[in-house]
C-alpha cells in the first residue's frame, strides 16, 4: 500500500555512521595504546545489523517523514491553503524534532 | 629521502583522501535517500490531498538524512550497552522512546514482521506440543 525506504540504503547510511565512528575510536586509540602494541582490530568493533532490525529502521524513517507532511499539512489546511509551503513546516519543527 | 615532516604529511594527505571519499559516499546516499522521500513525500501529499512545494521537500529529506544518521548512532550505542555487536529490532524500537505513540506503532510493525517470517517450523512445534498438552488435559 505505501512505500517505504530501500532497507538497503538505510544499512549503507547506518555503515558510513559506524566507520566514522570506529575510525574516531580507533585514532583515540592509537594515542593511548602507542606502547602497548597493536591496538584491537577494526574487525572486531564492527557493528552489525540484523534484517529485521533494517525494516523497523525504515519504517522509523518513514514515520518520520510522513508526520512531517500531516502536522504540516494541518497547519496549511488551518490557513485555507492546499500547498504545504516551507512556513507550515517551519511552525512544525520544533515540536517534531522533539518527537524523534 | 624520508624525514618526520615527509610522513606526517603523507599520512595527512591518505586522511584528507579517506576524508574526501566518505564526503562523496555521503553524498551519494544523501541523494538516493531524497529521491526515497520525494516518492513517498508526493504519495503522502496526495493522499492528503495536498501538493507540496519543493523546498519542503527537500528539507524533510535533509532531515530524514541526519535522522538516519543519528538513528545509526544511537542503535550502535544501545546495542553495546547490551553487550552486543549486532544491533536489533529492540534497539531500533527503543531509539524512538521519545514519543510513546510511535514506540507503540514501531512495536505493532516488528511483532507483524515477526508473524510474517517463515519460522512455519517453530510454528508447527509450539502449535504440536499445545495441542498434545490440550489432549492431556480431559
Amino acid at each position: 500500500m505505501e512505500e517505504n525506504f530501500d532497507p538497503d540504503l538505510i544499512h549503507a547510511i547506518f555503515k558510513l555512521v559506524w566507520s566514522r565512528r570506529s575510525k574516531k575510536v580507533e585514532g583515540n586509540e592509537a594515542i593511548d595504546l602507542e606502547q602497548a602494541g597493536p591496538s584491537t582490530s577494526k574487525k572486531s568493533r564492527a557493528t552489525t545489523a540484523n534484517a529485521s532490525a533494517l525494516k523497523v529502521s525504515c519504517e522509523l524513517l518513514r514515520l518520520f517523514v510522513a508526520e512531517a507532511i500531516h502536522r504540516a499539512a494541518l497547519i496549511a489546511e488551518a490557513e485555507g491553503i492546499d500547498t504545504i509551503e516551507p512556513t507550515h513546516l517551519e511552525r512544525v519543527l520544533p515540536q517534531l524534532l522533539l518527537d524523534f | 629521502m624520508e624525514t618526520l615532516g615527509d610522513g606526517s604529511g603523507s599520512e595527512g594527505e591518505s586522511d584528507k583522501e579517506r576524508e574526501e571519499e566518505a564526503l562523496e559516499a555521503a553524498a551519494l546516499l544523501r541523494d538516493r535517500l531524497r529521491l526515497s522521500v520525494i516518492s513517498i513525500a508526493s504519495s503522502h501529499a496526495k493522499t492528503l490531498g495536498m501538493t507540496i512545494s519543493e523546498p519542503v521537500v527537500a528539507c524533510i529529506a535533509d532531515l530524514a538524512f541526519k535522522q538516519a544518521e543519528q538513528m545509526g548512532r544511537d542503535v550502535e550505542l544501545f546495542a553495546q550497552h547490551a553487550g552486543r555487536k549486532s544491533v536489533n529490532t529492540e534497539d531500533v524500537i527503543l531509539s524512538a522512546h521519545r514519543n510513546e505513540h510511535f514506540m507503540g506503532l514501531l512495536r505493532n510493525f516488528a511483532q507483524e514482521l515477526k508473524e510474517k517470517e517463515p519460522c512455519m517450523e517453530k510454528k508447527r512445534k509450539k502449535k504440536a506440543s499445545k495441542n498434545e498438552n490440550k489432549v492431556q488435559e480431559p
